[in-house]
């Protein structure tokens, strides 16, 4: 296991990373939900694409986009569900984040009464490996960071080319005057919740595809993703979700080879270090 | 008969939980949600002393104590510039430090993941004195709490809750008082993790998770938040309930999931309809 494999280990988990983080870090910054619940929708997305593709024989593309587009339909079910009345009755930030726990605590239960906590591998075959030079790269890794690249790319023209994008910055600056200057709150928070979560849908998918799901692997993936979401800073958003990823990511890839024992402790060493030196990110 | 024994000591230990953690949530208004690691530093103390050093188990249950405070103020000491929901997630995230650690660092009893095998004095060791034993600590507990929560010192924690500002204003020191406060729940918290270890008679890390502080946050808020009524009612309603879905006859392997879920749908209820709890009087603000 040389220096240099370890690094294409580590992105290709900094993927999946990416793909959380950026919509964790969409939700906070704009709205002010500490949305644990968005591991929930990244591992739902998993399981409907286990179920259909794995359990059902589905093709590949149809079970993938099914998956994804009932992630997003179950982020903006949590958010008008679950988020709203307890805004609408005076519930403030902390009084989301409790209930949020209280969704990921009903889904991952769910997912434990029809796993019984097996490991769900969504794919039917082998992955094939291809080797350039000394290291041994999987297809799979290479789909999945082109495919990031690509979301990264449409992110930053949403956010800065459309009309949409620009009201979304405007709610990360200064969510009462953007109101006040005319934007429709309602109806961008509904693109952020859907956006985001059909991104979780997609890192389920191929988490669930590449190493497969149980049901904690939501919460403890989303930790790890907001863990890179504090580490680098949300006034960024992409550079600082892409860079804390890509830490994270090899971070944990490296950790997880020396001592797996202690990675879950060093990602939450790290978090309650970054959380007391440096609250607002790298780039903060 | 055994069984209802067992489960009335459990629910006596939740309560003493409950009492501390309140103490913090409610009373202080900082938000705890790290306090099974502290559970498990009372628990691995106590099993630990008993087992390997002989140590009688009441002074070992002492030291558990005493350990559980002193883990408490020292991991409170770097959060406590923290606020809200910052503090809320740092100390969420001790869970997961302290699981890796008793998980890696714990002592263990050999060819097993955890410990057994305490030697209990007469007072803990059949099932009727065990509950007899744990009630009057309980009760001990209780009193003990309700004299804090009324005394000057009580007064002064609700106030560092309100009005930081004025509690400085009045020359008294909300940093001191939430480090005092801090003390005396880690304190019961690790005495209730003595108590944990000798009612189960095995325990190992994954007691001590992010599950049982939510499991604490679930009781403390369906009770009622600045309630010691509260911090009674919450864990007797649900620990009862749980039970009596194992007595309806559902099967044991779906009674942690089933109890899961319905932990969290009453926390999203709460959140929405009653955030203060039962007979809470103070609500989760901000």
């Amino acid at each position: 296991m040389n220096t240099l494999q370890m690094l294409v280990v580590g992105l290709s988990l900094a993927g999946s990373y990416a793909l959380l983080a950026v919509g964790f870090a969409l939700i906070f910054a704009t709205l002010r939900i500490f949305h644990i619940a968005h591991g929930t929708v990244f591992i739902s997305a998993g399981y409907v694409f286990f179920v259909l593709h794995r359990v059902q024989g589905w093709a590949l593309i149809p079970s993938g986009v099914i998956a994804v587009a009932a992630a997003a339909l179950l982020g903006l079910a949590i958010d008008k569900a679950v988020y709203l009345p307890v805004l609408r009755r005076g519930g403030g930030m902390f009084g989301v984040f409790i209930a949020s726990l209280g969704v990921a605590l009903i889904f991952e239960a769910g997912f434990l009464m029809y796993t019984k906590g097996v490991v769900s591998v969504a794919r039917t075959d082998m992955l094939d490996i291809m080797m350039v030079g000394p290291v041994a790269v999987r297809s799979i890794d290479l789909a999945v960071l082109s495919i990031v690249a690509v979301v990264y790319g449409l992110l930053y023209l949403w956010l800065h080319r459309t009309w949409v994008g620009i009201e979304v910055r405007g709610l990360t600056d200064n969510a009462p005057l953007a109101a006040v200057v005319g934007v429709n709150v309602d109806r961008t928070r509904n693109h952020i919740f859907l956006l985001a979560s059909a991104l979780a849908g997609l890192a389920g998918v191929f988490s669930a595809y590449d190493m497969g799901i149980s049901p904690e692997t939501g919460t403890r993936t989303l930790f790890v993703a907001v863990v890179a979401v504090i580490l680098g800073g949300m006034s960024n958003l992409l550079l600082g979700t892409v860079v804390g990823s890509l830490a994270l990511g090899v971070l944990t890839a490296y950790a997880g080879f020396f001592f797996p024992e202690w990675v879950t402790f060093g990602v939450f060493i790290t978090m309650i270090l970054l959380i007391l030196v440096r609250p607002q990110g790298l780039f903060g | 008969m055994d069984y209802l024994l067992y489960i009335g000591a459990l629910i006596c230990i939740w309560i003493i939980v409950c009492v501390a953690v309140n103490l913090v949530v409610g009373y202080t208004g900082m938000m705890a949600m790290g306090h099974a690691a502290y559970l498990g530093v009372g628990a691995y103390t106590a099993a630990s002393l008993n087992i390997f050093y002989g140590v009688d188990y009441s002074l070992a249950m002492a030291i558990a104590a005493l350990c559980g405070a002193v883990v408490a103020v020292l991991t409170l000491l770097p959060l406590l510039r923290l606020g809200g929901l910052y503090f809320g997630l740092a100390t969420l995230g001790l869970n997961f430090v302290f699981f890796d650690l008793f998980h890696n660092l714990g002592p263990r009893v050999e060819a097993s993941e955890g410990l057994h095998g305490l030697i209990l004095p007469l007072a803990l060791a059949a099932p009727d004195t065990r509950f007899a034993t744990t009630l009057c600590i309980t009760v001990v507990c209780i009193v003990a709490a309700r004299h804090l929560v009324d005394s000057p010192l009580g007064r002064l924690l609700r106030a560092t809750r309100d009005r930081p500002e004025a509690v400085d204003a009045v020359g008294k020191n909300p940093t001191q008082t939430k480090i005092v406060v801090w003390a005396v729940s880690g304190a019961l918290t690790g005495l209730a993790g003595g108590l944990y270890a000798a009612t189960l008679s095995y325990i190992d890390a994954s007691l001590f998770t992010s599950t049982t502080s939510i499991a604490m946050m679930v009781f403390v808020g369906v009770g009622g938040l600045a309630s010691t009524a509260g911090s009674v009612l919450g864990p007797v309603l649900l620990i009862a309930f749980t039970e009596a879905l194992r007595f309806v006859g559902l099967s044991s392997q779906f009674v942690g999931p089933v109890q899961q879920a319905l932990y969290g749908v009453l926390l999203i209820l709460l959140m929405i309809f009653r955030r203060q709890g039962l007979v809470g009087r103070y609500d989760f603000r901000e």
